[in-house]
């Protein structure tokens, strides 16, 4: 009772903090009773948390005892199942044991490791950590007016270094994955250097080109196409149809607002990385035998860096999806994710 | 913690600056008590200190009146012991003065002194010796004087002189007492 008034009497200070690529975004919400009176938005050239950054933070907290510190998950081992009993656990992900992981709504789970938490709380112990909050819970907050609607769709957060995509039906989760772009780039890399010392090795062994090298890796490429075979089978004017009949419009419009920037090459570059990505765990996903593989034709993309337009052409033209991008504050989905769960 | 994978730290609004401040408030506001306390118990000590002072004011003023009343008491008694002293100042010289007046040939048995007269018994070789010699000074001072005569054996007389004042200049002679 008596916490309750001197809660009343005070500020509320909710401190969020976003973990780009180079840099830390920090945003900042006071707030009286539940009225917001005043936000700063400040971006610090460091990943992890140094003085600067923990001055300016602590410059704001120290205005009030009831001040809470979110942060978005950044683990690169983290994810959601598409269940929330336990003995089903381990047969969507094995290692639970040093895995954090919470049910939600009784629908599905989504874990964490509980290793990279500790390093995360190791990190921001100057100032401590109230909330961490899980890509797919923001993503579920979100669209949570599309996944209401109950259709089935794949949902995608894009961050600059993450991407977490999840497929909704009915409000139940299917399928999940996140997936860090510059683990798979630098797993590209070593994959093109190998490759690029082979060929250097073979070159010098037999002094030219092997082509049937370049052959096998149209293979590859072949095989890849394969996996998309059933969306090829749809390629009939039939199916067209029915997709145009399936446009969110309302969607349409609001993305109609948010113009797309142009690419230039770097963007270029990393949104055909995106691409690749999505690519690659929507196949997973159809072929992967424990999820219950529907056929996905519209992709609803939570955009919180600002991708290009190519992006989405890549996605309706290689995958035949009907996109529809929506631009995220991210900082600003935490801060309303800290307000969920402080009941604001 | 609905959705968060850590519980929030508890917050509490005592942090160190009110602790602080409330421990510098706490500390000032005993001090003002105490103090208050302190106050309040020495007002009551003078308050029943006044009183022990006024009752004691009251003893002395009563037995300052009481010693009034011996000292007038005293005076008085002193008064009247001047006064008798004097009386028999008096006395002495008028008994002094009285037997001044008696002859050596007379002598004197008894004397008895009445308030407004004098009563004397004695002897003498003879009644003119009497009247010459103690009757005619005694006449001087008494306005009635009566003499009786007794004869003895020896031829000489026994005599009683009865001598009295006025009784209004006794009166006279008292009230200028």
């Amino acid at each position: 009772m008596l916490s309750k008034i001197f809660e009343a009497l005070y500020f509320k200070v909710l401190v969020n903090i976003v973990v780009k690529r180079a840099s830390t975004v920090v945003y900042i919400e006071t707030l009286s009773k539940k009225r917001s009176i005043s936000t700063i938005h400040s971006e610090f050239d460091t990943k992890e948390c140094n003085k600067k950054m923990q001055d300016f933070i602590k410059d704001y907290i120290k205005e009030s005892p009831y001040y809470y510190i979110s942060l978005l998950d950044r683990a690169t081992v983290q994810g959601a199942i598409p269940t929330c009993e336990k003995h089903k656990r381990l047969y969507y992900y094995s290692d639970l044991n040093d895995t954090k992981y919470k049910c939600y709504n009784r629908k599905w789970t989504y874990y964490t490791s509980k290793s990279e938490l500790y390093k995360i709380e190791k990190i921001y112990k100057e100032i401590g950590l109230d909330f961490i909050f899980s890509p797919f819970v923001l993503l579920n907050e979100f669209f949570q007016d599309k996944i209401d609607e109950g259709k089935l769709a794949l949902y995608v957060l894009i961050e600059e270094t993450y991407i977490s995509l999840a497929v909704f039906e009915n409000t139940q989760l299917l399928y999940a994955e996140h997936l860090d772009i510059e683990a798979a780039s630098e797993f590209d890399d070593i994959l093109l250097s190998n490759d690029i010392q082979e060929d250097l090795e073979l070159g010098l062994e037999e002094e030219g080109i092997d082509l049937e090298n370049m052959d096998v890796e149209d293979d590859d490429d072949e095989i890849e196409l394969e996996d998309f075979g059933d969306i090829e089978d749809l390629d009939s004017l039939e199916d067209i149809d029915e997709f145009d009949d399936s446009k969110d419009v309302e969607e349409e419009l609001l993305e109609s607002e948010d113009v797309l920037e142009e690419s230039n090459e770097d963007r270029f570059n990393e949104d055909y990385q995106r691409f690749s990505l999505i690519q690659t765990s929507v196949a997973h996903y159809y072929k992967d035998e424990r999820y219950e593989s529907k056929f996905l034709e519209n992709i609803y993309i939570a955009d919180g860096i600002g991708v290009s337009s190519d992006l989405k052409k890549y996605l309706e033209e290689e995958m035949f999806f009907n996109v529809y991008i929506r631009r995220v504050e991210l900082d600003a989905e935490i801060c309303e994710l800290t307000k969920r769960e402080l009941d604001l | 913690m609905k959705y968060s994978y850590i519980e929030p730290r508890k917050k509490t609004p005592f942090t160190p600056d009110i602790q602080l401040i409330i421990t510098f408030f706490s500390i000032t506001l005993i001090m003002l008590f105490s103090t208050y306390a302190f106050l309040l118990f020495k007002n009551h000590m003078f308050v029943k200190d006044r009183q022990n002072y006024v009752s004691s004011r009251i003893d002395l003023q009563n037995s300052i009146d009481r010693l009034d009343q011996k000292i007038a008491y005293i005076k008085k008694q002193k008064a009247l012991s001047e006064k008798v002293f004097t009386q028999n100042m008096v006395l002495k010289d008028s008994i002094n003065n009285l037997f001044d007046l008696v002859p050596e040939r007379i002598t004197l048995s008894r004397a008895e002194l009445l308030e407004n007269g004098l009563i004397l018994y004695g002897i003498t070789p003879s009644k003119d010796v009497y009247n010459f010699m103690l009757q005619a000074p005694l006449r001087s001072i008494f306005q009635k004087t009566y003499s009786s005569f007794y004869p003895q054996k020896n031829g000489w007389l026994r005599f009683v002189s009865t001598n009295y004042i006025n009784e209004d200049e006794g009166e006279e002679l008292n009230s200028e007492d």
